[in-house]
């Protein structure tokens, strides 16, 4: 079976690596952007199934992200991480094409789960 | 509450809910970074990591920790959000147990017992978010203050009379009402409750024997 291959963005770099680290052990494929535009070249050069995508960061937010992300490859499915407090963003973002969103700090089960069904979605 | 007085609640709220992200952030980094270190474990065959079982129980303590962190920013993010709006569509429920959440420290520091008795239908009303939190605030800490420890105060949210009524009780002794209201009345916090609630456009009141302090709230602020 092929490795499932996750492109994980986040401003936060030291959250980020590690939680790369976590999903390699459980033999994923798995890069990391610290910024929108970062993630959005990742999305042009090498498409991921699957991108984990923060909604607060500076610079381009995740919601502008995401809308960029669909507008180039509709197929590629996006979980949003959001901060509590912050459940609207994550609506809004289901709104414009996200297959989910998770509350920071996130359950590592729940993501392994969301990213099973998201890849299951495209078929 | 006048204009400079809910501009500087905002900016109070504003700050508080941006530092809870902050915290947050610290606290994802612990999670992941103790979750990687329980991971290696995991693969780690038997009989190789010396002391592994200790190793283990520690883990699951900082992940008790992490979480405990991570429920009390989020009841202060919660807080911090609630001069967002103003007035606002509040739950009668959701406030009570918000409370019950923010106030419980104050309460055990008194061997007391916080909770919350939500009314069934929610009550809904307008009002003053904060205002009607900081009432809430003050009824605990009346009532904290004037009886001993231990026992029990209930938050209940009702209608007596077709209005809406949040009940602060304590449930350890019996008090006549002269006595209770005596006791209070002579309290700053009970001035203090009383203009906050004139701010909200209800009253406080006293119930004596259980004894009770009930807040009568009208449906809307601008009624």
């Amino acid at each position: 079976m092929d490795r499932m291959k996750i492109l994980l963005v986040d401003d936060e770099h030291e959250f980020v690596t590690t939680l790369a680290e976590r999903l390699e052990l459980r033999n994923m494929n798995v890069s990391i952007a610290i910024d929108g535009e970062a993630a959005l070249g990742f999305v042009e050069n090498d498409p991921p199934q699957v991108v984990v995508l923060d909604v607060m960061m500076p610079g381009l937010s995740g919601l502008e992200v995401l809308e960029k992300i669909k507008a180039m490859d509709s197929k590629i499915q996006v979980i949003l991480l959001t901060g509590h407090g912050a459940t609207k963003d994550g609506i809004r973002g289901m709104q414009l094409g996200a297959f989910d969103y998770l509350i920071k700090p996130i359950d590592i089960d729940e993501l392994i789960e969301k990213l099973n069904e998201a890849v299951k979605s495209m078929g | 509450m006048n204009h400079f007085k809910r501009k500087e609640v905002a900016f109070f709220g504003k700050i508080t809910a941006g530092i809870t992200h902050e915290i947050k952030n610290v606290l994802a980094i612990i999670q992941e970074s103790s979750g990687l270190m329980e991971d290696i474990l995991d693969i780690t065959e038997n009989g190789t990591f010396p002391h592994k079982e200790k190793f283990i129980k520690s883990l699951n303590r900082i992940r008790g920790q992490i979480q405990r962190g991570i429920d009390v920013t989020s009841r202060l993010n919660r807080f911090a959000h609630s001069s967002d709006h103003c007035p606002a569509s509040l739950d009668l429920n959701e406030i009570t147990e918000q409370m019950v959440l923010l106030a419980s420290r104050f309460a055990r520091l008194k061997n007391v017992v916080l909770e919350s008795s939500p009314s069934d239908p929610s009550l809904i009303i307008k009002s003053d978010p904060v205002s009607l939190e900081m009432a809430l605030f003050e009824s605990i800490e009346i009532l904290l203050n004037i009886i001993g420890s231990g026992g029990k105060i209930t938050l209940s949210p009702r209608k007596i009379q077709n209005k809406c009524v949040l009940g602060i009780g304590y449930e350890n002794t019996v008090l006549p009402e002269e006595d209770f209201l005596a006791k209070i009345s002579s309290t700053e916090r009970w001035a203090s409750l009383q203009e906050i609630m004139a701010y909200l456009g209800g009253t406080a009141k006293v119930f004596g024997l259980a004894p009770e302090i009930l807040l009568y709230l009208p449906e809307s602020i601008d009624d």
